[in-house]
């Protein structure tokens, strides 16, 4: 009696630390994994690969090394799921609409600036695929105020009228894929998440020429001209859901200008004002906003 | 009261106290930083680490040699595909000095040119300007070559994912500094008329219809300031890619025509240094990087 009653001791003292033990088998941590990793080897060429290709989390799941005794061959047969830390991606686009208004200018045009007032709309069905719509003001006033002395110094030099047009807006539908995604770090104490992305699309433009050449007589009216767009674009978070965004875009269409010869036997017939060919114009435009992600809050899903 | 006998009680002790060693271990191992599943979350590998961690001095102490290709634009007149090298080296991993030079192998006529060239019309009012439209080509402002010193200030790097499938550390080199170019513009001249009405230069000596100076150049070297930015890329510990903005703003003629005089006297009939107008020259420029020593290092 005496020896079961030290036996029922035993085993209750046992079932108190057991669950214990158990738990203790159950809890992880990264030293542990490191520790049952069994093939050395191919850690260390995995660090060194993650190393090479500049890949912090490749490295920070290879850079400790292991202490103790090599794991027999056998033990190389083994799975062994290995633990990566990895940090989730700052702020998701899918299923968020996106808001953009931005101010634009045209840095191609020598005769006439072109600065434009836009907003964008896109909406997210990927998480860097986006299909959505831009919109770009252009006609502020007087055209002609907006002219550069390149047009006057041509004239005035070389004895040549220039053919410019007047923009209304432009409008247009785009697809937007984001490739690139990437941190900085500034003085290595401040973070901020960017990534880069490529947008195109198709549209048009309402332009109009302005009367240089016969300009008691000519008057034009506004038109469409369709119109192409291709670029790129650079967007640093500021916040989750608040961004300042920078864009390279190529807006091509087909422009229609003035006819620079006068016929004076037609000279008050429209169909005489207009060149006989279009010309293929790129509006090379460089745009400046802030994009606003809606909803502001996202939720991430993350796997069982 | 219960008396047990010394052997049980011996039991009992060892019992408990191997009952008590394996608690008061597992205590003391749950005190400690190992983590239980329910805290892998807060308590993973990058947990109380710096913001970086082994972070690639990519240019500390370092030689970089960069040979380029670069391409000037937003000229009106003339633009200039260049070869050229830059060399720099950093004391610190942000702040370094540098120094580049290239040389121009072609220049080419932009449409405005070409235009003028085929439809350029000469008067007698536009003669100094334009004394032939076919010439014209002739009589533009070229830049032959360029040098300069820059202090380079490194404040943003990275790393970036592209198509989520290859990493690449990648910075922004913001750098300032003096540019001087060597360039070649239309010499100077005046226009006068001779007693019979017909116009000419001067020099060169009686250059009937200003043809000669048309085609007079002269070359000088200018003085600018030279800023930008480069998006720097790093494939190799010892190579990277860079694409570099630059602007140096300065005044020439690069349309080799009268267009100023002094105290606003205009047209003054006179081609010189009052005609250079402020120019935003700019290039854009794609260069490999070459780093010295090749071995790379790395901070904790």
């Amino acid at each position: 009696m005496r020896e079961f009653g030290g036996i029922t001791l035993l085993l209750a003292a046992l079932c108190l630390a057991l669950p214990a033990s158990v738990g203790a088998q159950m809890e992880f941590s990264l030293d542990e994994v490191e520790d049952e990793e069994p093939n050395r080897a191919a850690r260390d060429k995995a660090g060194k690969d993650a190393k090479e290709e500049g890949d912090l989390i490749e490295q920070l799941a290879a850079e400790k090394e292991v202490e103790g005794p090599e794991e027999p061959g056998l033990a190389r047969e083994e799975t062994v799921e290995e633990i990566y830390a990895v940090q989730q991606i700052y702020a998701l686009r899918l299923k968020r609409f996106e808001l953009a208004p931005s101010a634009a200018f045209t840095v191609n045009d020598k005769y006439l600036r072109h600065p434009g007032l836009g907003v964008s709309a896109n909406y997210w069905f990927t998480n860097v695929l986006a299909i959505g719509v831009n919109f770009i003001w252009y006609d502020w006033g007087n055209p002609l105020e907006r002219g550069t002395t390149l047009v006057e110094q041509i004239q005035r030099s070389f004895r040549l009228g220039v053919p410019i047009n007047e923009w209304q807006f432009g409008l247009w539908a785009n697809f937007t894929y984001v490739p690139f995604y990437g941190k900085f770090s500034m003085f290595r104490k401040f973070l901020f998440q960017w990534d880069s992305y490529l947008i195109g699309g198709v549209g048009f433009m309402r332009t109009k020429p302005i009367p240089v050449f016969d300009p008691e007589l000519r008057e034009f009216n506004w038109d469409m001209r369709v119109s192409f767009n291709v670029g790129i674009g650079l967007r640093i978070f500021l916040t989750r859901y608040l961004t300042f965004f920078t864009e390279f875009r190529d807006y091509m269409f087909l422009e229609q200008f003035e006819n620079v010869s006068v016929d004076p036997a037609n000279r008050d017939d429209p169909s005489t004002w207009l060149a006989d060919s279009s010309t293929f114009f790129n509006n090379l435009t460089v745009q400046f906003g802030f994009t606003l992600f809606l909803p502001i809050k996202f939720e991430y899903r993350l796997p069982k | 009261m219960i008396k047990l006998a010394p052997q049980t009680l011996l039991r009992i002790s060892i019992t408990v106290a191997v009952a008590s060693c394996l608690l008061l271990g597992d205590g003391l191992r749950s005190g400690t930083h190992s983590a239980s599943a329910q805290e892998v979350h807060v308590t993973g590998p990058l947990a109380d680490k710096p913001a970086v961690m082994k972070l690639r001095l990519w240019r500390k102490n370092r030689l970089q040699l960069e040979p380029f290709f670069a391409f000037t634009f937003g000229d009106d007149y003339s633009r200039a595909l260049i070869f050229g090298a830059e060399i720099r080296f950093s004391f610190l991993d942000w702040l370094g000095i540098g120094g580049w030079g290239g040389g121009s192998f072609v220049n080419l006529n932009t449409d405005l040119t070409r235009q003028v060239r085929d439809k350029g019309v000469t008067t007698n009012r536009n003669r100094l300007s334009l004394p032939s439209r076919e010439n014209f080509p002739d009589q533009v402002g070229r830049m032959n070559w360029m040098a300069g010193v820059d202090a380079h200030f490194t404040p943003f790097r990275g790393k970036l994912a592209m198509f989520q499938k290859v990493f690449f550390d990648a910075d922004l080199d913001f750098f300032v500094g003096a540019a001087f170019l060597g360039i070649s513009e239309r010499s100077d001249t005046s226009i006068q008329v001779a007693p019979d009405g017909t116009q000419f230069c001067d020099p060169p000596a009686m250059d009937t219809m200003c043809l000669g100076s048309q085609l007079a150049r002269s070359k000088r070297v200018a003085i600018a300031p030279s800023f930008g930015v480069a998006f720097t890329a790093y494939f190799k510990e010892f190579m990277g890619l860079a694409i570099r903005w630059r602007a140096f703003p300065f005044k020439w003629n690069t349309g080799g025509t009268d267009e100023a005089g002094p105290d606003g006297n205009f047209p003054d009939g006179r081609i010189d240094s009052t005609d250079r107008q402020g120019q935003f020259n700019q290039m854009m420029s794609i260069g490999f990087i070459f780093v010295l020593p090749p071995k790379i290092k790395t901070t904790d």
